[in-house]
């Protein structure tokens, strides 16, 4: 066997009627490792995900897990794998110990061997004085720590991890980080993980893959994805998006000392090889073309930027964390075929946002007119309104369609 | 399998003997019939080819069936909830036998319906009725209710597979249970239905399920009757599960 944990060849996955969620997907863990798949919702990170972990078939390809076929040995790999779903897979009205002594009897283990591993991972992730209290009392943090402990009961080598910070607050995300950080170091781990905050995939894993479109667009270390765009990032602010900045946009993409331009909201990202001096061409530009700059930041590019530049999307939009939430919760569903099912139509929206030009301009308008007030008072907003509209747009502006 | 199921069985059982009230609300609806509907039509109904002249012992059975139907008619629903937060991923995600997985359910319903059984005879023999108490033919009256829990928990654990909603899931539920008391021998025995549904009653394994336990605890035990009974069920039963398990199996997606 080589020393690969995860061994994934031309993988697709195709949910009826014929929306692809893989497309002839690659990837390769090596063992030891802590992997990151990144991408936008309905990238295919959980789809990958259920795959590796034998809760889905695929249509075409070869997994290996730990030497394994999915396929062929779907109980031998369960065995050596340890899963942490989006949705806690705990019961809550169980007890922290009755939830990892009823995991450990799933996976058909001695009842004294269950006792002390318990003992040993509750030490480990500080559960021990809440482990015989009900789950339903736990704090969403705790419930993650026991979730992932439950998962751990086995003595699994490779660990897989959805989202496994998803609606924590800080304080329980930096915790959560350093013990899945010293499983690795450790324990020699294996762990895969899937998570759309980049700073997450950025200190965590040793390698970042950005997934989009069922399709592992690049792969390396988070150094290497950064140095792969090349020299500075300009991000323009606009007011609002019309034809003249569509143009300036256009044209900024003639000019040879640009090598990239990509829309995002209001925000036009420009990749250029010295950021210094091209600001004031770009500013000659703008007046030129008669456009109102709200504001103009210079920066080195960070994982974002090479998000941006592989899913056409940025990671940041506070309705990325919280559709994902809420659609689960409002139809009811999760996990499984069920999932399956409910996803789909997110991943739908989710693709074509990520690729074509045309929603672009969709997310433009909103904040365009969202701005409007704003933009009769003062022909060059203050420092502080230009950092607001710097970043996303956010909800209020998006409310302001309706 | 066996010891999965088993592990399976017990934290079911723990979880349903932690919140005992759930497990009462269900049997409020076959409390009313047996005290209200079992008083208003006592004296209403002159039942003839019935040995005993009281309306509510020959109730009781149906009235046991009831419970049985209303209670394992939760069990899809409880799986569907189990679907959604993620519990039966963590299960699927272990090498547990598949077939445990429905079948710890399964066998969970039945034996909360059978608990939810035994409070209502307890019942209604503190308001009068007369029930043979004799350990065997109590034990063989569970026996009956047993099996029609497991087949109506597994229908229910199948529907359940198959629609993916909680709602259409309730409706069937609600919508089954009444219609297949009415249309057996649950209410009024057979010579005193109209042709149509004598014949619909005769297809309809409730009827049997009736039957034999109204032999074994109410009247004049009838081997013959309770054999037939008892055969049905198990091949009711048994086809009901198989169903539910294959349903279960073919959810990879």
């Amino acid at each position: 066997m080589d020393n690969h944990a995860i061994l994934i060849k031309n993988l697709t996955k195709i949910y009826p009627p014929n929306r692809k969620a893989l497309d002839d997907l690659d990837l390769s863990v090596n063992n030891s490792e802590v992997m990151a798949l990144l991408g936008p919702n309905g990238a295919g990170k959980t789809t990958t995900i259920r795959v590796l972990s034998t809760l889905s078939g695929f249509d075409s390809g070869q997994v290996i897990v730990a030497g394994m076929d999915v396929d062929i040995a779907p109980d031998k790999v369960r065995q050596t794998i340890g899963v942490v779903a989006q949705q806690t897979g705990i019961d809550y009205f169980l007890t922290g110990r009755e939830n990892m002594r009823l995991q450990g009897h799933l996976y058909h283990m001695k009842n004294n061997d269950i006792d002390d591993r318990i003992k040993e991972l509750a030490e480990y992730f500080e559960l021990s004085d809440q482990l015989d209290n009900v789950v339903s009392t736990y704090s969403g943090g705790i419930r993650r720590k026991l979730d992932i402990a439950t998962a751990l009961i086995h003595r699994p080598k490779i660990l897989f991890l959805d989202e496994p910070t998803l609606g924590l607050d800080i304080r329980s995300r930096k915790t959560l980080w350093n013990h899945i950080e010293e499983l690795n170091t450790n324990f020699g781990l294996t762990i895969l993980l899937t998570t759309h905050y980049l700073e997450e995939a950025d200190s965590l894993s040793h390698r970042v893959a950005i997934i989009n479109t069922g399709k592992i667009q690049i792969i390396g270390t988070p150094d290497e994805l950064k140095n792969s765009i090349k020299g500075d990032s300009v991000v323009i602010s606009f007011e609002k998006i019309a034809e003249s900045e569509q143009s300036f946009a256009y044209l900024a993409k003639q000019q040879d000392y640009i090598e990239e331009t990509v829309w995002e909201g209001n925000n036009l990202h420009l990749y250029v090889a010295n950021g210094a001096e091209c600001v004031p061409k770009l500013m000659v530009l703008a007046s030129q073309n008669n456009v109102v700059v709200k504001s103009l930041a210079l920066s080195r590019p960070s994982l974002d930027d090479v998000f941006l530049k592989y899913t056409g999307a940025s990671i940041q939009g506070p309705q990325e964390e919280s559709t994902d939430e809420w659609w689960k919760q409002w139809a009811g569903k999760g996990g499984g075929k069920w999932q399956g099912k409910w996803v789909d139509n997110d991943n739908q929206d989710g693709n074509g946002e990520t690729t074509s030009e045309e929603s672009s301009q969709d997310k433009q308008w909103p904040s365009g007119t969202g701005q409007w007030n704003e933009n009769d008072q003062s022909s060059t907003g203050s420092w502080q309104d230009e950092q607001q509209t710097g970043s996303w747009p956010d909800k209020d502006k998006w409310g302001d369609k309706s | 399998m066996i010891a999965d199921t088993w592990h399976l069985f017990n934290k079911y059982m723990r979880i349903t003997i932690r919140m005992p009230l759930w497990s009462l609300f269900t049997l409020i609806q076959p409390l009313i019939w047996l005290l209200i509907f079992a008083q208003l039509f006592k004296n209403f109904v002159q039942l003839p080819g019935n040995d005993s002249d009281n309306y509510m012992d020959f109730m009781i059975p149906g009235i046991l069936i009831m419970t049985v139907l209303f209670g394992s008619s939760w069990s899809g629903v409880s799986l569907l909830r189990e679907i959604t937060s993620g519990t039966v991923d963590k299960m699927l995600v272990a090498p547990v036998s598949r077939v445990a997985i429905v079948l710890s359910r399964v066998l969970h319903s039945a034996v909360q319906v059978i608990a939810q059984a035994i409070i209502i005879l307890v019942v209604a023999w503190i308001f009068g009725a007369t029930i043979t108490i004799n350990p065997a033919y109590l034990f063989l009256g569970i026996l009956i209710i047993f099996l029609l829990g497991v087949a109506f928990a597994s229908i229910s654990n199948g529907f359940a597979i198959t629609l993916q909603r909680e709602e259409p899931l309730v409706m069937i539920g609600n919508l089954m249970t009444l219609p297949l008391m009415f249309l057996s021998s649950a209410f009024v025995p057979k010579s005193f239905m109209p042709g149509w549904i004598q014949s619909i009653a005769i297809i309809n394994p409730i009827s049997y399920a009736v039957d034999a336990i109204r032999t074994v605890l109410i009247d004049v035990p009838d081997a013959t009757v309770f054999i037939k009974g008892l055969v049905i069920l198990l091949i009711f039963s048994g086809a009901a599960l198989t169903w539910a398990v294959t349903a279960f199996n073919s959810l990879r997606d």
